[in-house]
């Protein structure tokens, strides 16, 4: 049985609410980080509260990468992520199996999933399509 | 602040190169700029050098290999805007007044160096590089915006790539000396939907320099002035939110900073030498750049405006995607083709009447700060 671990820390858990990526809040002017940071270079404020992003985006853009890049699978899909209930945009691994198809402007929500395996399982957050009015 | 002008150009062929080291390459493209100038290399005061890869006291190798040696000289490293950072702070320092006359050079040995064989890699710790971003996915997640909000084709996004490589056709300095076709660039091996090779720079190896000095010192040498209009070196705002990855803000606040600064607008730019590493890059860079209205772009292609002998010529050198980009070099090189226009030798590339330009380099990107993160322009005019 191989061992999982996260691909960097920090960056997403799972919760009973379902997988999150942790972002922060700046307590000064409100606003959302993420990843986490301890200084907000807009109003240069060092208070933050931690917070847990909407999991719901839609695409914003998206490309498929043909060539090997480090130790993901080919074709690896990438996307670009807005999340607008907290006014952040995040880049993300799309779920792909060769054959999904993406659109910008689509529903994506945020799962959990391997990203490369090698002697361990490396986890780490994708965006697949999210059914919108389902649960 | 006092004016400043150039008065040597120099570089070499951009190519691959690797019996040459960046110090040797370096060396060449001063000494053809010093050559330029009919000036002695020892009446150079200050230098500046730019090199991204492997640098270590480039100046003072490329210098020594000129003859010059016990002067103040820097090391510069800014990402793609490397050359241009080299030039803008000669500039301040002969605006300024501590110096008359200087040098930059910008000279990359990339064929040779750690970077060789592969991608300009993300910055160590970049997020967006962990998750498997590369230069050509950034690029591909732009143009992807750009066929989604601009109504760009396939075919439109290979547009800077066949007119570049047809310049550069006219460039003896250029890596690539043949056109391609629009159908050559889209079934060309596909790196990242939709970029494929052929929308992609190449790895190459090379160096240019100028010399810039006071009016005073100018005069003493020709009569043929070329002034430094305006400069600047920007870094970006990094939003974290853009509501538009194609209107880069940083782009856009770097343009507007160098035509209020120059007194020179869009309108009266005759040609500019800009990053095009990756091909959509020039077609979202000219409303950025308001040489073209909001979604005029379609149009401007159309109209012929960014070809040589129309409005305003886009990267008449060949740009990027024929030159290829090494790293510290290209800001220098964008300066050193504009001058060469502004002084009409360009020969058959030459854009007809260009009596003002703008080199353009920007860069940074997979740094985690945003994209671009830094970026240079000068206007340049005669």
């Amino acid at each position: 049985m191989k061992e999982k671990i996260h691909f960097c820390d920090n960056l997403f858990k799972d919760s009973p609410s379902g997988p999150h990526l942790l972002g922060c809040v700046c307590k000064q002017c409100g606003k959302v980080f993420f990843p986490r940071t301890d200084f907000c270079n807009d109003c240069h404020g060092t208070e933050f509260e931690n917070k847990e992003l909407a999991r719901e985006g839609e695409i914003y853009s998206y490309t498929i990468t043909r060539v090997p890049v480090a130790q993901y699978p080919v074709p690896h899909a990438i996307g670009m992520i807005s999340i607008p209930e907290d006014r952040v945009r995040v880049v993300a691994p799309l779920v792909y199996d060769g054959s999904i198809e993406y659109h910008i402007g689509e529903p994506v929500e945020m799962v959990i999933d391997t990203l490369w395996e090698d002697e361990k399982i490396v986890i780490g957050y994708k965006f697949k399509h999210r059914e919108v009015g389902v649960d | 602040m006092r004016d400043v002008f150039i008065i040597g150009i120099g570089q070499t062929m951009f190519g691959r190169q690797p019996q040459y080291t960046a110090g040797e390459l370096g060396a060449t493209a001063a000494s053809r700029a010093i050559e330029d100038a009919g000036i002695e290399s020892r009446v150079i005061q200050v230098a500046y050098t730019a090199r991204c890869c492997d640098a270590s006291q480039t100046a003072e190798e490329v210098m020594k290999r000129v003859g010059v040696t016990a002067i103040e000289m820097h090391n510069c490293e800014n990402a793609c805007a490397s050359g241009g950072t080299a030039f803008h702070l000669l500039w301040k320092d002969i605006a300024s007044g501590f110096y008359d006359i200087g040098i930059a050079i910008g000279t990359e040995a990339m064929t040779t160096s750690s970077l060789a064989g592969g991608l300009v890699p993300a910055a160590k710790g970049d997020l967006n590089g962990l998750l498997g971003i590369t230069m050509p996915g950034l690029a591909a997640l732009n143009a992807k915006r750009l066929m989604e909000t601009r109504g760009m084709s396939k075919e439109d996004l290979a547009y800077a790539s066949v007119k570049n490589h047809r310049n550069a056709c006219m460039n003896p300095y250029a890596h690539y000396k043949k056109p391609v076709t629009v159908e050559e660039i889209l079934n060309s091996k596909m790196i990242s939907d939709p970029i494929t090779r052929l929308h992609c720079c190449p790895t190459s190896d090379g160096a240019a320099a100028v010399i810039l000095c006071t009016k005073e010192v100018a005069l003493r040498y020709t009569t043929k002035l070329i002034k430094v209009a305006g400069s600047v070196v920007l870094t970006a705002p990094y939003e974290f939110y853009d509501e538009d990855v194609c209107d880069a803000s940083l782009i856009g606040i770097l343009a507007d900073a160098v035509y209020e600064k120059s007194g020179i607008g869009p309108k009266d730019i005759d040609l500019v030498e800009l990053h095009d590493a990756f091909s959509p890059e020039e077609l979202y860079s000219y409303e950025c750049m308001k040489l073209c209205g909001k979604g005029e772009t379609k149009k401007f292609i159309k109209d012929g405006c960014a070809e040589i002998g129309g409005c305003c010529a886009v990267n008449p050198s060949g740009g990027l995607q024929s030159l290829g980009h090494p790293l510290g070099a290209s800001g220098v090189r964008v300066v050193c083709e504009i001058v060469t226009h502004l002084r009409h030798k360009a020969g058959e590339r030459q854009q007809p009447n260009a009596k003002a330009g703008l080199a353009q380099m920007v860069g940074g990107s997979l740094t985690g700060l945003s994209s671009p993160a830094v970026g240079f322009m000068s206007i340049l005019s005669n």
